[in-house]
């Protein structure tokens, strides 16, 4: 099966249908909590304690850990619906350069005026490493240029 | 942290798959998801009332595709009101255009990006706060 059908289809759930569940439990204004049974490494769990307390990084480790499920939860529904967007609409699916172009003009990065710049590192990434995001051609872009400076 | 603020036609470009500007701006949320990815926090933000000059109501089963890219409402309450109103009257904008720059004034960030037919009006509605425009 492949990576898109997968992406369609869970089991017999519709990926659309568990991206609309997704969407409505995160937008839900519900603030009723519940005591899980979620088991933590202990280990992780006072780490989480000792950053709260010492650190500042939170109000609390509550607090603290809801963020952060939430934010890795919003990515992967970002992520999902892209990705069952290219499903249903192959030309919709932008290269890695046009990521990596995308991304330089929302850092204001000057290679975001030399897109041929930008495809060329795309390009050598991609042969080497299947896995490069936009920003390793923008770091590999930027390696480029200050060799050839 | 990094918002993304989408005008009307971003928001026409990303709800319209045959939209000629439709993978640029999928391109641009697809560079929110690297990011988000590695731990920044990047928020993919649409003022309420450019949804109104869209066209893109959240409950018509046509905006199912659209709602699940989880573009944020940053909604137009009294006090982003009052900041757009006062928009309006200085720059002749729009009630859409002027609502994009009161969230970016009221957005709690530095770093705001407005995804846009026209930099210019973005950089005139958002004064003095400096936005990075870009011309989708």
């Amino acid at each position: 099966m492949s990576r898109t059908t997968m992406l369609w289809y869970i089991g017999s759930v519709v990926v659309s249908d568990v991206l609309d569940k997704l969407n409505e439990l995160l937008d839900s204004e519900d603030g009723s909590t519940v005591n899980t049974s979620m088991r933590l490494p202990s280990a992780l769990r006072e780490a989480t304690a000792l950053a709260v307390e010492q650190l500042g990084v939170a109000p609390s480790t509550t607090t603290f850990t809801t963020a952060a499920l939430r934010r890795a939860l919003e990515t992967a529904v970002m992520e999902a619906a892209l990705e069952a967007h290219y499903g249903q609409y192959p030309a919709a699916r932008p290269s890695l350069a046009e990521v990596a172009l995308a991304l330089a003009a929302q850092d204001r990065s000057a290679l975001a005026d030399q897109p041929h710049l930008i495809e060329r590192a795309a390009a050598e990434v991609a042969a080497r490493y299947p896995h490069a995001d936009a920003d390793d051609v923008l770091l590999w872009a930027q390696a480029q240029q200050a060799l050839s400076a | 942290m990094r918002a993304v603020v989408f005008d009307n036609e971003a928001v026409q470009a990303l709800s319209d798959p045959d939209h000629d500007k439709h993978r640029v701006v999928v391109a641009h949320l697809a560079a929110v998801v690297t990011r988000r990815r590695k731990g920044a926090l990047v928020l993919a933000v649409v003022p309420t009332a450019v949804r109104v000059e869209a066209g893109w109501d959240r409950s018509d089963a046509r905006a199912a595709a659209i709602n699940r890219f989880r573009v944020v409402d940053h909604n137009l309450d009294t006090a982003v009101a009052d900041t757009a109103a006062r928009v309006a009257r200085r720059t002749g904008a729009s009630v859409a255009d002027a609502h994009v720059g009161a969230v970016v004034r009221h957005l709690p960030l530095d770093d705001v990006v407005v995804l846009t037919s026209d930099p210019d009006d973005m950089a005139r509605v958002s004064a003095p706060k400096a936005i990075t425009a870009i011309r989708i």
